[in-house]
């Protein structure tokens, strides 16, 4: 259960950087630290006690494995999160270009 | 970078491609696959890029050849999804030697596909790495 928590905590490490920084590096940091804690959290869900990795392997016979249903979902969305990182990255990018600045409360033209 | 950075890359980085090699070819018995042996195969270029600096890495590699490549490792995964349409329905298992488990030679497509992946997720991620320092240099020569 505690490990849950551990979890909960982490993500909200990653909602208070991306929420109260204004930098944007620091934003896509946050971000990171946000989809690490969410991939954990679906991995705990599926973790048994003492279990082991639901791989054969020769001349062992395996009794007590974890789920690999969620292992299959996070390598999913690990590549999902490495495309959405890129493409912040790209956006950041372009508007250091634009801007001058990676300070959020300067981007200007933004605002209505 | 410094002459450290230089020595210590040029003696590591072709480690770093073995094994990223090795994670794929052994991806149907052990921990790995496809797409975590792309990704380090990545890294070895990535790591050369970042210590030698943008040419000597292109040199290796370059942009176009890493774009085939891509398309590549697209093209054979579907190719050989299609191909099992030939024992009647979609990633059918056409070898007819199965193979003994747990050896290098097994597991029927599942090693090919993985070599696809890999093609795929190692150009493409090398890809994205050159565009973002490309699209930056372009940029200031303006």
């Amino acid at each position: 259960m505690s490990a849950y928590l551990l979890c909960f905590i982490l993500f909200c490490i990653g909602l208070y950087c991306i929420l109260r920084k204004r930098n944007i590096i620091k934003i896509v940091i946050g971000l990171g630290i946000v989809e690490y804690a969410v991939n954990l959290f679906l991995v705990l869900i599926g973790y048994r006690w003492r279990g082991r990795a639901p791989i054969l392997a020769k001349g062992r016979e395996i009794l007590n494995m974890v789920d690999p249903l969620p292992q299959a979902l996070v390598l999913t969305s690990i590549v999902i999160g490495l495309a959405i990182t890129a493409l912040i990255v790209a956006i950041a990018m372009r508007i250091y270009e634009k801007y001058g600045t990676f300070d959020i409360t300067r981007i200007r033209r933004l605002k209505g | 970078m410094t002459l450290i950075v230089k020595t210590i890359t040029r003696l590591t980085v072709g480690l770093i491609l073995l094994y990223g090699i090795y994670i794929v070819l052994h991806g149907h018995i052990s921990p790995g696959g496809g797409f975590a042996g792309g990704v380090i195969i990545a890294l070895s270029f990535i790591h050369l890029m970042l210590a030698f600096g943008k040419e000597t890495a292109l040199k290796k590699l370059s942009e176009a050849r890493a774009s085939v490549m891509e398309s590549l490792g697209a093209i054979m995964f579907l190719s050989i999804a299609l191909l099992g349409l030939l024992g009647g329905y979609f990633f059918f298992n056409f070898f007819i030697h199965k193979g003994r488990p747990f050896t290098l030679f097994s597991a029927g497509i599942i090693p090919l596909c993985n070599i696809a992946i890999c093609l795929k997720v190692g150009a493409g991620l090398f890809a994205i790495f050159v565009a973002l320092v490309l699209f930056k240099g372009a940029k200031e020569t303006e």
